[in-house]
């Protein structure tokens, strides 16, 4: 019996360590609704009284939902994905249904139009229409903006610290430094990391020629000696504690820091930056497309979009919150002028990405010495 | 004889949502996986409906062949570890006293009320530059500026030990526990030095939890890839981690089934091996 005891222990805390494989493990993160699929037994088109919101943890601040709620007795089931392809997954499996709106990456929204999986905006229900910043519409992913609307935008830049980088940082080609040697992190995105070493050749980030990847590929590998650490999530904790002296970053992870430690740079490499834009879409068979087009109303209003920056950190994609901004947040949250060439990471041949895919495992490997 | 038959027939019906389970949620999976593995990625998203072994091909990629190396390397250094640190542990805990025994038992048991990966985190605290143990290093002179240990090999190799050590514990504790200690007595009494007496008597008969508790803490080890991303900051490229990139990066799905499968029947490969090796029917404490 004793032994049935420990067996089954032991059976449980295997279990426990598989549930910790299944999650995405580089995010301590584990809202209670992580996975729960909404219920869609509310399917009048007028009159709906909830709304299925689906978008990663942490996007809106609570007043904002709560004042939705409040003001038009809708309530909203907040539903979230970790990343963009498990959003993609659920909803093919749903077939466009299930959520009500969904907000995701720029590359993704090109798929999810392209498979059919989101429906036309009715602009006549969205009288803030007009509030959006033109600079972010009209991109690859919608380019006639009948499916989205942007909801914040962010660059990657590198940030670094002066006191312990010796070199003065202007763009990617000085990470190649030595002086930074086991003092660089980078982000866990293949695309990104890879693009350095495109756009430190004059390339573009978007290549689909794989001998030019593959020559990126070797360039990065002299990078490998200068890379403490690569991940997604947080990186801005290891550039703040010091544990590295220059890390390349997402937007809200350097609004996270600048706002911890004023004291560091912010660089918009000279070759070229690369940006994003997150798109809000109703799918196209929404149980509640009503609901969906007063929220997304409802968020592009100036005042409750400047609350709703200045909550995420990114950058504002909405023109009529811009002076709303809170001052302190301003220099992080409006994109600035000077910030050069940009261009946006888009989806590439299969046989582009492979090599990508090639590249960045070598370049990983490297890095581990 | 008809009872007979109508006990079995009960037995069976208690039994079957059991077998449909496994089927559904166990073998349907692998099946489905196994399916995947053969089929043609899709441009962008999705698989094509396409049979083919580029999948396998692929993984003769020198780069990627190395990520199973790597895997290999990291389980046989961990298990070798585990082994060292856990017998022994398991050896004393099982002499404990009655108290005692429970108490060390519930001390093993305590941490796993919290999630791994919270507990990884708490290691990142502690091993992080000017973390806990660089605090305690520096106030005790030892060393003068903080050490970068975290996001480094070892760091990881004392991840995964941390996180597999109880299943060592475990198998050698029940090994040694029903052990029969009068046997080393008598071995003492005929003149064997305790040295001996533990070889020659004591250490063949926790044999088996010896070579259980590896079992237990090898497989895991194989798979255990989110250890290496976290504590050793994605530097480690297991093959777990390769698996992942391909589902969330690189949308190749069929790559990563064909990864799965033959890290799998590898993993397999490996046990069966070792048991014909070491003869070892059970799992000690586990069956």
């Amino acid at each position: 019996m004793k032994k049935l005891i420990s067996a089954v222990l032991a059976l449980a805390l295997g279990a426990g360590m598989l549930a910790g494989c299944g999650g995405n493990a580089n995010t301590g993160s584990s809202a209670p609704d992580n996975s729960a699929a909404p219920s869609s037994s509310d399917t009048a088109p007028a009159g709906d009284k909830t709304l299925n919101l689906y978008t990663w943890q942490g996007m809106f601040p609570q007043e904002v939902l709560d004042g939705f709620t409040q003001e038009t007795g809708i309530a909203i089931n907040y539903a979230n994905f970790d990343t963009d392809e498990n959003m993609l997954a659920r909803l093919e499996a749903a077939g466009g249904g299930d959520y009500d709106v969904v907000i995701a990456d720029d590359y993704i929204i090109q798929t999810v139009i392209a498979e059919g999986l989101a429906q036309k905006l009715d602009t006549a229900k969205l009288a803030n229409w007009g509030n959006i910043d033109p600079v972010f519409q009209g991109q690859f992913y919608d380019p006639t903006n009948e499916y989205t609307v942007p909801y914040g935008s962010g660059v990657q830049t590198i940030v670094y610290n002066p006191a312990l980088v010796q070199k003065e940082i202007t763009g990617y080609g000085d990470l190649w430094d030595e002086t930074l040697k086991d003092n660089l992190a980078v982000i866990g995105n293949y695309r990104v990391v890879n693009g350095m070493a495109l756009k430190v050749m004059g390339e573009s980030y978007n290549t689909e020629d794989t001998a030019t990847i593959e020559a990126a590929g070797k360039k990065l590998l002299e990078l490998a000696p200068n890379i403490r650490l690569i991940k997604n999530d947080n990186v801005q904790d290891d550039l703040l504690s010091g544990e590295v002296g220059a890390a390349v970053m997402y937007t809200s992870q350097v609004t996270l820091a600048m706002l911890t430690d004023p004291t560091l740079k912010v660089v918009y490499p000279t070759e070229g930056v690369g940006f994003g834009i997150m798109g809000t879409f109703v799918p196209s068979k929404a149980p509640h497309p009503e609901a969906a087009h007063a929220f997304i109303d409802y968020v592009l209003r100036p005042e409750v979009s400047a609350q709703c920056f200045e909550y995420m950190g990114y950058y504002c994609t909405n023109q009529a919150a811009r002076d709303l901004i809170n001052d302190a947040y301003k220099p992080f949250l409006l994109l600035p002028d000077n910030i050069g060439e940009t261009e946006m990471i888009q989806p590439i041949a299969a046989a582009a990405e492979e090599a990508h895919n090639r590249v960045w495992t070598e370049f990983k490997t490297a890095c581990g010495g | 004889m008809s009872k007979g038959k109508k006990k079995s027939a009960a037995a069976w019906l208690m039994a079957a949502p059991l077998y449909i389970f496994t089927l559904v949620f166990v073998l349907g999976p692998l099946v489905y996986m196994l399916v995947l593995s053969f089929l043609q990625r899709a441009e962008v998203w999705g698989v094509t409906s396409q049979v083919t072994l580029d999948n396998y091909k692929n993984i003769l990629t020198p780069v990627y062949l190395r990520t199973f190396a790597e895997s290999f390397r990291l389980a046989v250094t961990s298990t070798l570890l585990i082994a060292l640190i856990g017998y022994p542990f398991g050896y004393f805990m099982a002499k404990l006293r009655g108290g005692w025994k429970r108490a060390a038992m519930l001390g093993l048991m305590i941490p796993f009320w919290t999630s791994s990966l919270i507990r990884l985190y708490g290691w990142i605290v502690i091993l992080r530059s000017g973390g806990t143990l660089d605090k305690a290093l520096m106030a005790l002179g030892l060393t003068q500026r903080p050490l970068k240990l975290l996001y480094t090999y070892p760091a990881v190799l004392v991840g995964m030990v941390y996180a597999l050590v109880p299943f060592m514990i475990l198998a050698v504790y029940s090994s040694a526990e029903k052990m029969d200690w009068s046997l080393v007595e008598a071995a003492r009494d005929l003149g064997a030095s305790a040295p001996r007496a533990f070889f020659t008597i004591t250490f063949k008969l926790t044999l088996p939890g010896l070579l259980s508790g590896v079992i237990l803490t090898f497989i895991p080890s194989m798979g255990l890839f989110f250890i290496a991303d976290i504590l050793g900051g994605n530097k480690v490229v297991l093959v777990g981690s390769l698996i992942q990139d391909q589902l969330n990066q690189a949308h190749n799905w069929p790559f990563a089934a064909a990864l799965s499968v033959v890290l799998m029947a590898l993993t397999s490969l490996m046990i069966w091996f070792y048991r014909r090796v070491t003869h070892v029917k059970e799992l000690e404490g586990i069956l």
